[in-house]
């Protein structure tokens, strides 16, 4: 309950950005009754009398049409479905994964720590641009595939970050007392180690959130991506868009001001949790600059001005 | 110092080996050969071909484990193999394309750290207030930003309105300086410019996290200006998650620039293995991958051997 409080007062740009992503979420849910056209099968229905209508310029088409006379507010709509499941879903996979992982290698230690950590080394090793492109070319184009390739090396690369902070909190002696007692592994997994370095884990997971649909727009460009004729914003830029770049420009900029925006939403959203949820950064006490400086230099001269004046009447 | 270098060299050897088996095995398991595609671009061409015979000069009828373990042997012996389609050693591909994505690499290194590093400090010695908050914004924006998106359109407005349009073909930098320069300068920017955002951001947090350490408290007591307190004090101990993102981004960098050397037709290594992956070129996707592996793990390693010459209290167990 603090949290929200705190979110909405202090971070109020956060508290805004969860609001413009509630938006996102809330279009993509109700995709089908807000669209003006709606899905036929998998596509949009074609209006071959409106073609490339510019946007603002009709009422039946408020964001314009493109070269098939498709309506472009409506692919927007079911194009942030696609975005948003592929943000919800990557998410909160690569959370899962580098949990698991991260938490077992804490807790279990010795040889299967080591070994856990080469492989995890490994897949680190690699840049993850090409680890991408070689699991979509492996799995072949679709939203699953996306979500497993965008969500799995992300999730091992942030394992390192789990597993250090599962190892300090195994260390200490509530969790000796639970081996003490008998509690298995996956007890003092479940009970001890989690739920201690759970803001951490929303932390990293709020941070993550933005990444995933640039990456995805980012595959979509190289050709490996969501399955054709599925509306996608990075599809659409990266398709006609970029086809199109001087007949129809707002093919392309739509959907990348799209992009972006969601993008900046979720990174603010992500930092104001990080700022709220991370003790070190919490304001308060310590906190130095040259304007606070001032005023406590202010204030200590009143004192001594108040204090001088005393002494003199004192006198 | 010495012992942990060594333990870390060691280590590498295993992690060298993962690396080498899950690229092998991902890359096998990819539906579709090389076999396929020479054999279909033949028949295309009017000569009729035996796919077997093909698949045995290639060395693809064995196994898939005997040929991992040929192809480990011959990694040892320091050949990387030939390339199915390109008439050259795989050696000579990463010769010629390394220097090209490393130059783009550095280019965009050394300018996203030349713009993050001077704005985080100034956004941590001035928190809150409306410049803070104006960069950061603006960091932000460069973060959210498709990539490829705005280099399509610094790469086609130009030259749509003033007919300008970068060099196409490629020429070296000992050769014309300037005219690689116009090649690489705007990708290299558009490179920074994320990793400059990501990076500002990172180096705010963390100095505003050394600021409200006591010995920071103890500086301010002593009358220490607030300009050496930062550059002391503060600068130098918040280096260290820097330092290690600087270094994470250096594998970024260089391997994936894919999208910008494909829009602004660098032939650089991520280019060269985006088409050897559309043709199942094995042995040039297994070797720029497992070069640039590599090069990540030196990297990596000198970062971490960095901690002990930035940071004194750092102890290497």
């Amino acid at each position: 309950m603090k949290f929200w409080k705190d979110l909405f007062k202090k971070k109020t740009l956060g508290g805004i950005c969860l609001i413009i992503l509630l938006f996102f979420v809330f279009v993509a849910i109700f995709a089908d009754v807000l669209a003006p056209t709606k899905l036929v099968g998998h596509m949009l229905p074609m209006d071959v009398r409106n073609r490339l209508v510019a946007p603002f310029t009709s009422a039946a088409h408020p964001l314009g049409t493109d070269q098939l006379g498709m309506d472009l507010l409506s692919y927007m709509i079911y194009g942030a479905r696609t975005s948003v499941i592929l943000c919800v879903c990557c998410t909160v996979l690569s959370t899962l994964v580098s949990l698991v992982i991260g938490v077992l290698s804490a807790v279990i230690g010795g040889w299967f720590d080591l070994i856990v950590q080469r492989i995890v080394d490994a897949f680190g090793c690699i840049p993850q641009m090409l680890l991408l492109l070689l699991m979509m070319s492996l799995m072949g184009n679709g939203i699953p595939q996306m979500i497993i390739a965008l969500s799995v090396p992300s999730g091992i690369g942030g394992s390192r970050m789990v597993r250090s902070a599962a190892i300090s909190v195994k260390d200490s002696g509530y969790c000796d007392n639970s081996d003490l007692l008998g509690g298995s592994v996956l007890w003092k997994c479940v009970k001890h180690v989690v739920p201690n370095i759970m803001p951490l884990i929303i932390i990293s997971a709020a941070g993550s959130l933005g990444g995933v649909v640039l990456m995805e727009a980012s595959m979509n460009f190289l050709g490996y991506g969501v399955a054709p004729g599925t509306p996608s914003w990075g599809a659409l830029i990266t398709g006609e868009g970029r086809d199109m770049l001087f007949t129809a420009p707002w093919l392309c900029i739509i959907p990348g001001i799209a992009i972006a925006l969601l993008t900046f939403t979720s990174s603010m959203f992500g930092d104001a949790v990080r700022d709220i949820l991370d003790p070190r950064l919490r304001g308060g006490v310590g906190s130095y600059n040259s304007k606070k400086l001032d005023k406590v230099v202010k204030m200590l001269k009143e004192k001594e001005d108040e204090f001088e004046e005393d002494m003199g009447d004192i006198a | 110092m010495l012992k942990y270098t060594v333990k870390r060299i060691l280590l590498l050897i295993p992690t060298l080996f993962l690396v080498c088996l899950i690229v092998f095995m991902l890359l096998r398991f990819i539906p579709g050969d090389a076999v396929d595609a020479i054999v279909t671009r033949m028949t295309q061409a009017g000569q009729t071909v035996d796919a077997d015979a093909v698949r045995a000069k290639l060395g693809m009828d064995k196994p898939a484990i005997q040929q991992f373990f040929i192809w480990m042997g011959q990694i040892l012996r320091g050949d990387l193999g030939d390339s199915f389609f390109q008439y050259r050693s795989v050696q000579s591909i990463v010769n010629k394309q390394i220097p090209v994505s490393l130059e783009l690499g550095i280019i965009s290194l050394v300018l996203s750290n030349v713009i993050s590093i001077p704005l985080g400090l100034y956004c941590a010695a001035h928190q809150d207030s409306i410049s803070d908050y104006v960069i950061r914004v603006i960091a932000v924006i460069f973060m959210s930003v498709p990539m490829f998106w705005i280099a399509t359109l610094v790469l086609f407005y130009p030259a749509h309105w003033w007919g300008y349009a970068p060099p196409v073909k490629f020429v070296s930098f000992f050769e014309n300086p300037i005219k690689n320069m116009q090649m690489f300068l705007v990708p290299g920017i558009l490179g920074a410019l994320a990793q400059a955002g990501m990076q500002l951001r990172l180096v705010r947090t963390q100095v505003l996290d050394t600021l409200r350490q006591d010995y920071v408290r103890t500086a301010y007591a002593k009358g220490v200006k607030q300009k050496r307190v930062l550059h002391h004090h503060a600068f130098r101990n918040a280096m260290i998650p820097v330092i290690t993102i600087i270094g994470g981004s250096v594998g970024a960098l260089v391997g994936g620039n894919v999208i910008l050397e494909n829009i602004f037709n660098i032939p650089g290594i991520g280019s060269q293995i985006v088409t050897a992956l559309g043709q199942r070129d094995y042995p040039v996707v297994e070797g720029c991958v497992l070069v640039m592996s590599v090069f990540v793990m030196i990297v990596n390693l000198i970062v971490d051997l960095c901690y002990k010459w930035i940071d004194p209290r750092v102890k290497f167990d």
